[in-house]
């Protein structure tokens, strides 16, 4: 293999487990917050992607022609108005839900999806076919020998990273990150302590659905075509990249997002080297292999959590 | 003396049985009222129902004459009071600063925080000691320091004090109770709920008997030394 080869492989790789990263992120925050599985994660990542298509194309007519100027709009208006549905999920749909069996929220939020994924097929103009994505990133690149370094990827890594970290440093710099890690651990004791419970609920599900926005975004822009579908396969894989980072722990979740991304990497490169014939496609099947072999072998995950390890 | 807390006619519990029935008492400003009563007894419930945390079906909360029934905990929280739950219940992965801190979580002041860190400090050399420790890894009576001084950090008008004593030495327990005296010196009004009768009534002046979730006795700590009620609701 090239070198030009192999560095295109290990940029896709970060770029994707950085996209997984984020929605990761999300269902183990709500996880540590409350409990629970929200399965409508993935698509409320695809609902913040064609929120921002909607935006860009709006700009467009109304005559803003800036790529600077529609790309901080459209992220500003995905991000907000998730971390709103976000927040609104959890105060009208999960919240109320907290005296029923775990196993109702994941089923109610499994269903809430698929709400969201049909309606955007019919409801958004000829939803069910793909749509184009705006580049409004730069498309300059670099070449060193075969090595070539893409702008607009270093751009979203970049973005992406400033995203995570700025939710470490809420998490463990501030206030309010101070009460939801304190809710994480111990929600009565963190209400007797005058922490507004339900404030800090909405507020976590606000941040995890606005850092799925941005990583529907990423993905809008790192691949220039986006589709209702999207969301699935993304929530499945930000699920189970909490799960084998050790669910409830964010920096096993960020961890578990690369980890994912990798296998792909690594199964799209050595599958048609090992069994010549087979087509690249199956990385999918080959990382989803050894995430459950994984997680039979380590049912806790990478960063076991031991019951009060939360956020 | 005025009261700062009563409980009127209070009514509570779970799914469909109340734990509590027609509890009345009240807590004077600046004094150490104690709830004395064996497992079961209701304490915790009223501790919880006075919290917000297990509302009153029935009954009113008043505290300086503002009505707190049904009012979410962290309103209960901002008008004054603070509590020291049963079990320390500290946060065992965050550290003891950080659970200090939490007690003041209502307090936005700097200032003020950096203050009442001090005076826990000054009361708990420990506390300075291990700050960065992480909660979970200290000792149990450790923990009950770093419990009761988080409940200080809230600089309440009201504390409520849930059993701080259980499972301590007899020796940390007899400090404990020099702490409790020594806050209340402090001009915080103490709620204090309690298995062990003799060294609450020494330093209780008022104090209530609850008995299957009825108040069957109360007076002063004096009083109810000598009630044959609170000897057979413990001995009997």
């Amino acid at each position: 293999m090239t070198l030009g080869l192999l560095s295109q492989y290990v940029f896709n790789s970060l770029m994707l487990g950085m996209i997984y990263a984020m929605v990761a992120v999300g269902f183990t925050l709500f996880f540590g917050v409350l409990d629970i599985i929200k399965f409508s994660h993935g698509d409320v990542l695809m609902v913040g992607a064609f929120t921002g298509l909607a935006t860009y194309l709006g700009l467009e007519a109304l005559g803003v022609d800036s790529a600077l100027v529609q790309l901080l709009v459209m992220t500003l208006v995905a991000t907000l108005s998730m971390a709103l549905l976000g927040a609104l999920i959890a105060k009208y749909l999960v919240l109320p839900l907290r005296l029923a069996p775990p196993l109702n929220t994941l089923l109610l939020t499994l269903m809430l999806g698929t709400v969201l994924r049909e309606a955007v097929r019919l409801f958004y103009p000829q939803g069910s076919n793909p749509k184009p994505f705006p580049r409004l990133l730069p498309a300059d690149s670099i070449s060193f020998g075969s090595f070539t370094l893409r702008a607009d990827s270093v751009i979203l890594l970049l973005a992406g990273l400033a995203a995570i970290v700025a939710v470490h440093l809420l998490i463990n710099r501030t206030k309010l990150g101070l009460a939801i890690r304190a809710v994480a651990q111990d929600a009565e004791t963190a209400r007797i302590m005058g922490i507004n419970f339900e404030f800090i609920v909405l507020l976590t599900f606000a941040i995890g659905s606005g850092m799925a926005a941005l990583g529907g975004l990423m993905n809008g822009l790192y691949y220039n075509e986006i589709n209702f579908g999207i969301g699935l396969l993304l929530g499945v894989i930000g699920f189970s990249a909490a799960v084998v980072g050790g669910l409830g722990n964010i920096y096993g979740a960020i961890l578990g997002g690369f980890l994912f991304s990798a296998l792909q990497s690594v199964g799209a490169v050595t599958l048609p080297a090992l069994f010549p014939g087979t087509s690249t496609a199956y990385k999918d099947v080959f990382a989803f292999a050894v995430v459950i072999i994984f997680m039979v072998w380590r049912p806790t995950g990478l960063i076991a959590e031991k019951k009060s390890e939360r956020v | 003396m005025a009261m700062l807390l009563s409980v009127e006619n209070v009514y509570a519990g779970y799914d469909k049985a109340d734990v509590l029935q027609d509890v009345s008492l009240t807590v004077a400003a600046g004094s150490i009222t104690c709830i004395l009563g064996s497992n079961g007894s209701g304490k915790s419930t009223l501790i919880r129902a006075i919290l917000g945390l297990t509302p009153p079906r029935r009954g009113r909360v008043m505290f300086d004459g503002a009505d707190l029934t049904g009012m979410p905990t962290h309103r209960i929280v901002a008008a004054g009071i603070a509590c020291i739950p049963e079990g320390r219940k500290v946060f065992p992965k965050l550290s003891v600063v950080e659970n200090l801190r939490l007690g003041a979580y209502q307090q936005s002041d700097a200032a003020k925080i950096a203050d009442r860190l001090q005076q826990v400090f000054e009361i708990f050399p420990r506390l300075a000691e291990r700050a960065a420790q992480l909660a979970g890894t200290m000792s149990g009576g450790e923990q009950a320091m770093l419990s009761i001084g988080r409940g200080m950090m809230a600089e309440p008008r009201l504390l409520l004090i849930d059993e701080t004593s259980l499972g301590l030495s007899p020796l940390l327990v007899k400090e404990n109770f020099n702490v409790i005296r020594r806050i209340n010196q402090l001009g915080i009004t103490v709620l204090l709920v309690e298995q062990n009768v003799h060294q609450t009534l020494a330093i209780a002046q008022h104090g209530y008997v609850l008995s299957q979730g009825r108040v069957v006795a109360s007076g002063t700590a004096r009083e109810l030394a000598e009630n044959a009620e609170v000897r057979a609701a413990y001995f009997g």
